[in-house]
């Protein structure tokens, strides 16, 4: 077959040359990027846009929706439980970010260090994150509960509470603070991993030269080790915060939000009320008030980092 | 398991999947198999008993093959949601609460086989149509209710002098202060789970009084003094039989506790019962069930009835119905009750003294309370926004943060202002 083919393909090549195409820039390039971007609008693009277009109607489950403009915006201005849910997640994703930067970098410094059985400790390191969400939040559930509490058991044992000891997902505060406290746990290693690559980055010289000069350790910290690592910390912050701030199946599964919204964050909030109460325009609109927040939060961020 | 597939591997699922939706079948072809979509059943027998018994019988009679897809508890309605908007899944489905008002549009109206089913099987109850009828139509053939009662310890109650659980609130306020200081408290959900809450805490306000909104949904009514003898209630009820646990319970919470002997009395479905027998028959021993108790206006449970429908996008539409009909056969549907003891108390008036009640006849409360169970949200409107107020835990949350502190008149305030801002559009 190829042969009877052959000399009409060679015909065409004189005319119109696919090779020549391609070894212009431009084409290529964009040959190259297609499948990915068809990919990116595909998956992420007309989601998005769907979700716009659901956030400007009443669109109540299984029925044709009405346009009606930014008044689900409006509404959840007006509702009392959106700035609950907002308060939450603002400080859910400030506080949990910020310890899992600080221990992070505790963590990161420590592998940094040699010692026995470095390579098998970096690896167990990362288990928190490898271990899906739901399956560590069900242990949490069982680590947190009143009864079969295993901080609870060692409290009372110890004397320090009387029984039955602090209710962790009973209490608002302790409630968000346990929320907080999983959330760390889970993304240190995260953290922990990037900045450690980032540290070895460093060249050994530098270390040196600043020991020659006298620099004490905590002076070969603040600065060699952190104006070095400031682009590693704004990335991985930039990534931390992102996924902090729509973080949906810790609390889904610990507290559903609970104890009265205590703990409810956007991506839970706007699930219930586009699941639960089969409203896809308002559920969107609560979903999309995650995007101008997230946007003031990275820019008020990459600002600080910039004028550092 | 992905990355021991190679590529060739996944080309041939994808062409065999391909081919597979080629060859579905076409609306007036003769159907060969429907698939019916069910939440997984805290009684294991139930769906034991429909997949050994009911579709092979179906199979034999029809030469129909039924697909019982069961989703795990508590996903039922993303998964009817996902089945309603993209207009494929499952021909029929499981309907539970107010659904069949929410997905109105997307199910075919059965009202045939319902009205059949009532006259071969000695009628339906009132509280079947509640749920069932939108606009006049049956959208859902009714099942059964999924009682929430209260269940409590026999054994310990008996320790402080009760020998019959109380009947009224105040009695339970009474017994529970006792037992608290026994070490036994009681254990209900004030948290955001999705039953266990609502199964007393809706009751609780009615039989005060209280209501959120008024039949026309328009006039919000919490803000009344018979709330806030409801709220006085809860808070000094909760203070005095119960711990601060409570308030952050899910669903799961109080059956764990409950077969850790830590609680004596909470608000469950019978499953807690039966559960018991199988885990934990020293519990199950000294397991009591009881109607909730009656306030000053009544007593009310809530209804929670479990439903079939056909998606109005299925391409078996006769097969779907045909099986629908045949399943609410005397013969079969009452096979198909008996398997789950009584733990869907049946909607049909001719089961009302079936042996599924006299197995156990600490579940006759939950055949008792049918006749007092309210829609969530009841006497507002059927709808959607009573889902909203359900999906936004307004009673629950105004009860639990009573409990945890706040004042009466703030946390009234708080759900008024959350009511008026759903029911004002």
């Amino acid at each position: 077959m190829s042969e009877q083919v052959l000399p009409l393909a060679a015909g065409r090549r004189a005319a119109f040359s696919w090779r020549r195409l391609f070894e212009r820039e431009d084409v290529f390039s964009w040959t190259l990027m297609a499948l990915p971007l068809i990919f990116l609008v595909v998956v992420l693009g007309y989601p998005f846009v769907y979700g716009i277009w659901l956030s400007l109607q009443d669109r109540p489950v299984a029925k044709a929706g009405t346009f009606v403009g930014l008044a689900n915006f409006a509404r959840d201005l007006d509702d009392p439980v959106f700035w609950r849910v907002a308060f939450n997640t603002f400080f859910y994703t400030g506080v949990a970010t910020l310890l899992k930067m600080v221990g992070g970098f505790g963590l990161a410094l420590v592998m940094n260090q040699t010692f026995p059985m470095k390579n098998l400790v970096r690896a167990l390191m990362l288990l928190p994150f490898i271990v899906p969400t739901v399956l560590s939040t069900i242990a949490f559930m069982w680590i947190l509960d009143p009864s079969f509490s295993v901080f609870n058991r060692v409290l009372i044992s110890t004397g320090l509470v009387e029984p039955p000891g602090p209710s962790w997902l009973g209490n608002p505060t302790l409630a968000m603070a346990s929320v907080i406290v999983i959330n760390t746990w889970r993304g240190l290693p995260f953290y922990g991993i990037t900045l450690l690559a980032g540290l070895q980055t460093i060249p050994p010289e530098l270390y040196e030269a600043a020991t020659i000069d006298g620099a004490t350790a905590p002076q070969r910290f603040w600065h060699v080790t952190l104006p070095l690592m400031m682009p590693v910390v704004y990335i991985v912050t930039l990534f931390s915060v992102i996924f902090t701030f729509s973080d949906f199946q810790l609390i889904y599964v610990l507290t559903h939000g609970g104890p009265a919204n205590a703990t409810h964050l956007f991506a839970t909030y706007a699930f219930d009320i586009a699941m639960g109460a089969g409203q896809f325009g308002l559920g969107a609109s609560i979903a999309l008030f995650i995007l101008p927040a997230l946007a003031l939060l990275l820019i008020a961020l990459a600002r600080y980092m910039r004028s550092n | 398991m992905t990355s021991a597939m190679t590529r060739r591997d996944a080309v041939k699922i994808l062409a065999v999947a391909g081919a597979g939706s080629l060859l579905q079948a076409r609306p007036g072809q003769a159907a060969t198999s429907i698939t019916m979509l069910h939440e997984s059943s805290f009684i294991k027998a139930f769906d034991e008993y429909f997949q050994k018994k009911i579709i092979p019988a179906y199979e034999k009679a029809a030469g129909v093959k039924v697909v019982y897809e069961i989703v795990s508890v508590g996903s039922t309605l993303t998964r009817n949601t996902t089945a309603a908007e993209t207009g494929s899944g499952p021909d029929l489905t499981l309907m539970a609460l107010n659904w069949p008002f929410l997905f109105d549009e997307k199910l075919v109206d059965v009202s045939d086989i319902a009205e059949e089913a009532g006259k071969a099987n000695g009628g339906w109850h009132d509280a079947a149509k509640e749920l069932a009828v939108v606009n006049g139509k049956w959208k859902a053939v009714p099942f059964g209710n999924i009682g929430q009662l209260m269940n409590y310890r026999i054994d310990w109650f008996k320790e402080v002098g009760y020998d019959k659980f109380p009947d009224t609130w105040d009695e339970l306020l009474e017994a529970g202060t006792k037992l608290k200081k026994k070490g036994h408290p009681f254990g209900m959900e004030l948290g955001h789970g999705f039953g266990d809450n609502h199964g007393w805490l809706y009751p609780l306000l009615w039989s005060y009084g209280g209501a959120e909104v008024l039949p026309d949904g328009k006039t919000i009514v919490i803000d009344s003094d018979e709330t806030a003898r409801a709220v006085d209630f809860c808070r000094k009820f909760y203070q005095a039989t119960m711990q601060e646990d409570v308030l952050g319970w899910t669903d799961p919470s109080n059956n764990k506790a409950w077969y850790a002997e830590q609680i004596s009395c909470t608000n469950n479905a019978e499953s807690i019962l039966y559960v018991a027998k199988r885990d934990f028959p020293d519990i199950a021993q000294v397991t009591g069930q009881a109607l909730n108790p009656q306030g000053p206006k009544g007593r009310f449970h809530i209804l929670n009835p479990w439903a079939h429908s056909i998606f109005t996008h299925s391409q078996n539409l006769q097969a779907s119905k045909d099986f629908l009909r045949w399943l609410m056969k005397p013969e079969i549907v009452s096979g198909w009750y008996d398997s789950a003891e009584s733990y869907y108390a049946p909607f049909l008036h001719a089961y009302d003294n079936a042996p599924l009640w006299t197995r156990e006849p600490r579940n006759l409360p939950y055949r008792e309370s049918l006749a007092t169970s309210r829609p969530l949200g009841w006497p507002g409107p059927v709808g959607r926004k009573q889902s909203e107020s359900v999906a936004k835990y307004v009673v629950v949350d105004m009860f639990a943060q009573a409990c945890a502190g706040k004042s009466t008149k703030d946390v009234i305030a708080d759900a008024k202002g959350k009511l008026q801002q759903i029911y004002k559009s």
